[in-house]
């Protein structure tokens, strides 16, 4: 048996919960990322709100629609060498008296790329499932709820969203081209209905999967040289006991807690 | 039955917990546990405490004492460590058991003089190597049980053992007895009342807990309740 026990039922840890994930500070990243024949290049921030707790026996804290809120800003480079042929302008010799064979150079048209940016912000509500993580690190007892496993995020409209988002932006700009405009922004709106919303979430899914698949929410954070009594006067020094071992678990009797228990000398 | 009963937060120590948190509290600050007048203690470090001599007509400075007790160690009810027949041990109480030490000065040797016991023309005795301004004193050592309850403290909210009762084995005749159990049981619950757990540590440090039940006694447990 432990020296010390703690324990919280399946209301107190819900609220413990609610505390912990509320100080979760927002994630970023930024990376790219490929859409069919477009290239994006993203910065995505990410942050959470509480769900409803769960406690299940021996080790397992299910958060129930927590939510993931999360914006991404996009530059999706449109490369019209995609759309467009590759028009060069040959070489031309002629023979002029008196100077020779005269060639004019081979022009090309580099058809350039177009970037064009996308900003898009929604939340996903999450089901997933934590596992209890107790580390001895930097000399503190750590105890964390960490996700278990790579949870599937159901974008649903977000993705036609982005795509209708995608479409707005570039239309313009692909009708601006001269001459061709109008057959850019018709070839472009064509590929993007092509990629459709599984596509987009193809794209979505490993931007913000990571921000959920890399979750622990801090439960437990204490020095092993724990502070017993802090200094009484000049003559009463602290008090420090160590916490040799920390444990943790769910357990089930007739109620689901989260247990702590510590050994001390 | 679950922990939290029918509260929020459960937080529960072993009395092997209490032990521990009783000897780093006396390691730490073992001048709770030694006191005396300047002939035996002539400043209050963290080592000891010093108090006044006990004043008395004739005697010149008082007369010097000291007590020393060793680090008290607690059982929780139900009974493991037995108690001697005066003493039971109810529901929500624990037993203290340590040893004391009284000690008074029949002389005292002032800083500077010389010790009458050691005469320089002796060279060949041991020498007396207590420094100077100590007292010998004449002492006698007593094993003491006693009976306790926990009490709620405030700032910071926490935990005190406050004796009930005192025991001490063998010493005849009973009145002298019942004087050194008078003396005993007021010095310990004084000694007592400055170990002050704060509920922080008897949870360590886990979870957070305002207290709305407790604390109690059970299983050999100090065990209290609350909310977050």
């Amino acid at each position: 048996m432990a020296e010390i026990t703690v324990a919280i039922d399946e209301v107190g840890a819900d609220q413990l919960l609610d505390t912990a994930i509320g100080l979760i500070p927002p994630q970023v990243a930024s990376g790219n990322g490929a859409l069919g024949p477009f290239v994006a290049s993203y910065s995505a921030a990410a942050s959470f709100a509480p769900g409803n707790v769960d406690l299940i026996a021996p080790g397992t804290i299910r958060i129930e629609d927590f939510q993931l809120n999360w914006s991404l800003n996009f530059s999706f480079g449109i490369d019209l060498s995609t759309f467009l042929p590759d028009f060069c302008i040959p070489q031309v010799c002629i023979n002029i008296p008196c100077v020779g064979k005269v060639c004019t150079p081979e022009i090309c048209v580099d058809w350039p790329t177009i970037s064009v940016p996308v900003s898009i912000s929604d939340f996903l509500q999450v089901t997933a499932d934590f596992g209890l993580s107790v580390t001895l690190s930097g000399g503190s007892w750590k105890v964390a709820a960490v996700v278990q496993g790579i949870p599937s995020l159901q974008f649903g409209l977000v993705s036609a969203a982005l795509l209708v988002a995608i479409s707005a932006a570039l239309t313009p700009i692909l009708l601006a081209v001269p001459f061709i405009g109008p057959f850019l922004a018709v070839a472009a709106n064509a590929i993007l209905l092509a990629i459709g919303i599984g596509g987009v979430t193809g794209l979505l899914g490993p931007m913000l999967t990571p921000f959920v698949s890399g979750l622990s929410i801090p439960i437990y954070n204490q020095p092993q040289t724990f502070e017993a009594l802090p200094v009484g006067g000049p003559f009463d020094p602290a008090v420090f006991i160590t916490l040799d071992s920390v444990g943790a678990s769910i357990t089930s009797d007739t109620e689901d807690e989260l247990v702590l228990e510590v050994d001390i000398t | 039955m679950s922990l939290t009963e029918a509260e929020r937060v459960f937080g529960g120590i072993t009395e092997q917990g209490i032990n521990n948190l009783l000897g780093a509290f006396f390691a730490a600050r073992p001048r709770h546990l030694n006191y005396g007048s300047p002939g035996f203690v002539p400043s209050t470090t963290v080592a000891a405490t010093q108090m006044g001599a006990i004043p008395f007509p004739g005697a010149p400075g008082g007369i010097d004492w000291a007590v020393q007790l060793a680090p008290p160690t607690v059982d929780l009810h139900p009974e493991t460590d037995p108690l001697p027949p005066e003493l039971s041990l109810g529901v929500n109480q624990l037993s203290v058991s340590t040893a004391v030490r009284l000690c008074v000065a029949c002389e005292t040797r002032r800083e500077g003089e010389r010790d009458p016991d050691q005469p320089d023309d002796y060279p060949d005795q041991p020498r007396d190597d207590r420094p100077p301004g100590k007292a010998k004193g004449t002492c006698f050592d007593l094993k003491i049980f006693a009976v306790a309850h926990l009490q709620r403290t405030f700032s910071p909210d926490g935990v005190v053992i406050v004796v009930d009762a005192v025991e001490i084995v063998d010493v005849e005749p009973s009145e002298l007895e019942a004087v050194l159990e008078c003396l005993i049981l007021q010095i310990l619950r004084a000694v007592l009342a400055d170990v002050r757990l704060p509920l922080e540590t008897l949870r360590a440090g886990a979870f957070s807990l305002t207290l709305t039940r407790g604390p109690e006694v059970e299983n050999d447990q100090l065990e209290v309740y609350g909310n977050l």
